[in-house]
């Protein structure tokens, strides 16, 4: 009965609160694309004895054109972190340096301790779950950390890449410490990435379960908004800029037809992801 | 003089189409020798300690680079009968070693002034290598193949193990392993038969012609990058220092890190279930 009264009223209208702009979702399709091809054809280099390793580079089409890949996703890598800098520099200009550690940011701040120390205190039933502004101390490692690994993990890997003209100036053992580091680096931001930011927050923390679609839809309900970030809510009220980052959502059978396409798209990459964690778990405790 | 001359390179000419006619299998001379050792029941013989036989598949040997030569080509004096002990005294070295000088005069003199040679031929019972531990020999193959060029890792590893297993770890051996048949392997930067120790100044590794070694593929190499470490194991401390800090660095915190996350992303989902919170409609 409920259901039928439901499903004659459901609104195709919803008033939602932005979280990201088509910027920042292009970024995220860019980081996406480039950061499966660099963990697909660098991996096999890392666990090469493996059966796996050899099976996922013939399918890439050989070591030589593995390499190739390699490059151009690292190319693309230099653009988007490039991009995501100029924006952050831009806001800080903007805004003429105010505000860069403020709760809304993406920099950590005292706060976060604070969270950090009082989600331990919740997860053992000692207090109440803290409340988070826009970004949470996990989200803010986890883009610190991609932003911050791929300055590692760029020079390194131009290292490899021009090792004739990095030796110029450097004694060959920098080649040999940037493999070291390159390899290492790339496990750490492979799971980091596939394990915590995507299996963990997007899909199996309670308040994205069973997934969270908000990286492709850039837009959330006002109700699920309100609960998850109510100190950013409270502050917008408070400051009256709540109208900034409201936004009517409708949904048309092209919305409809862009979410399957995500949902397509991230089905296999997240079949792929979930593959190559196996194998270098596998790989490790084997 | 000349009509001699040119009647000696016909008869050599026509020799040599008389044995290219010929089909690939063993000759008439090996047919000899196999009427007994063709047979797969002759047992075996004791070679310092370990069991040979005495058994030569016609197949592999007919199709293998040699396969038109004769058996005594490198069984040299050996006769077709019941071999007496004159015929077999170091029959086995012989074999492997003195006989290829014969038709491989450069190969050998490179060979014998090598360090393995040197052990080979100056010391009894040292376990440098003989000419048929890498080239092998009924079997003896093509060494600008393939095949040939991907079993070098093998055949030097089974003394240089260590030394194998740091070269896998370097691009080179990744690259060799997962299929890249151009890429550096043993030979090409240590030489074949004239292999030196790096103290050596005549050695390919050697402080004076590194450079020169690197540059035969990565042209305009230089001193720096030569010094790229091939041999190096991240795991000790001994083998290069800073290489094993950064990797001991990147464990402690890639340990560290999975461990935070790990408890972190366990804490919570149990939070989770206990509070209900994955029960809430509305998501
Ligand atoms: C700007 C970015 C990057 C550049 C310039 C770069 C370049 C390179 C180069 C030159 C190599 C040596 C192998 C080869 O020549 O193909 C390499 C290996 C590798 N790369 Fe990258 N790379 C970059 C980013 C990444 C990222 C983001 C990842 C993964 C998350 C990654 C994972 C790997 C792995 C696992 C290896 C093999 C290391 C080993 O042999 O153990 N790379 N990279």
């Amino acid at each position: 009965m409920a259901s039928t009264t439901a499903a004659v009223t459901e609104p195709r209208t919803y008033l939602e609160y932005k979280r990201f702009s088509a910027f920042h979702r292009w970024m995220h399709f860019l980081v996406f694309v480039s950061f499966t091809v660099l963990v697909f054809t660098g991996m096999p280099l890392k666990y090469k004895e493996t059966h796996w390793a050899k099976w996922v580079m013939d399918a890439v089409g050989g070591v030589t054109a593995a390499g190739v890949y390699h490059r151009i996703a690292a190319l693309v890598t230099v653009f988007y972190w490039t991009c995501e800098v100029l924006l952050m520099v831009y806001v800080v200009f903007r805004n003429r340096g105010r505000g860069v550690f403020a709760p809304g940011s993406i920099m950590p701040n005292k706060k976060d301790w604070a969270d950090i120390k009082g989600m331990f205190r919740w997860f053992f039933g000692r207090g109440p779950k803290p409340q988070f502004d826009r970004f949470t101390y996990w989200e803010k490692f986890d883009f610190m950390s991609l932003v911050g690994g791929t300055v590692i993990i760029g020079l390194t890997g131009f290292i490899m890449w021009f090792p004739m003209t990095f030796t110029k100036v450097l004694p060959g053992v920098f080649i040999n410490v940037a493999l070291v580091i390159h390899s290492n680096e790339a496990l750490l931001a492979a799971g980091v990435i596939f394990i915590f930011v995507h299996l963990f927050s997007a899909h199996l923390r309670p308040e994205s379960w069973p997934i969270d679609k908000v990286i492709f839809t850039g837009s959330l309900p006002l109700e699920h908004y309100k609960e998850e970030r109510p100190l950013e809510y409270a502050r917008r009220v408070q400051e009256g800029t709540l109208g900034e980052v409201l936004v009517v959502r409708r949904i048309t059978w092209r919305t409809r037809l862009t979410d399957v396409i995500w949902y397509g798209i991230t089905a296999v990459a997240g079949l792929a992801a979930v593959l190559m964690t196996v194998f270098i778990v596998w790989s490790i405790f084997s | 003089m000349t009509a001699l001359a040119a009647l000696a390179a016909f008869g050599l000419l026509a020799l040599s189409g008389l044995a290219a006619a010929q089909t690939v299998g063993p000759n008439a001379e090996a047919e000899k020798c196999l009427s007994c050792h063709g047979d797969q029941s002759l047992g075996t013989i004791d070679v310092g300690g370990v069991q040979k036989t005495l058994f030569v598949d016609a197949t592999v040997y007919g199709t293998s680079l040699h396969g038109l030569l004769d058996c005594t080509s490198c069984h040299l004096g050996f006769k077709p009968r019941r071999h007496v002990a004159a015929e077999s005294a170091n029959w086995l070295e012989t074999a492997k070693l003195t006989a290829c000088g014969n038709c491989h005069a450069d190969q050998f003199a490179m060979y014998s002034g090598s360090f393995h040679g040197h052990l080979a031929l100056g010391q009894t019972g040292s376990n440098a290598p003989l000419c048929a531990d890498c080239h092998l020999a009924h079997n003896v193959v093509d060494v600008h193949s393939t095949a040939f060029r991907r079993s070098i890792l093998d055949l030097c590893g089974r003394c240089h193990g260590g030394r194998s297993s740091t070269y896998l770890d370097s691009y080179h051996g990744k690259a060799a392993l997962l299929g890249d048949n151009a890429t550096a392997v043993c030979t090409d930067c240590h030489g074949a038969h004239r292999i030196l120790p790096a103290s050596d100044p005549a050695s390919t590794i050697s402080k004076q012609s590194i450079v020169q070694t690197c540059a035969k593929c990565h042209p305009g190499a230089n001193r720096n990058f030569a010094g790229f470490l091939v041999h190096v194991d991240p795991r000790s401390p001994h083998s290069n220092f800073w290489v094993w800090l950064f990797y001991a660095f990147y464990i402690t915190l890639i340990v560290c890190i999975f461990t935070f996350g790990g408890v972190h992303t366990a804490l919570y989902i149990y939070r989770g279930f206990k509070d209900g919170l994955y029960n809430r409609r509305g998501h």
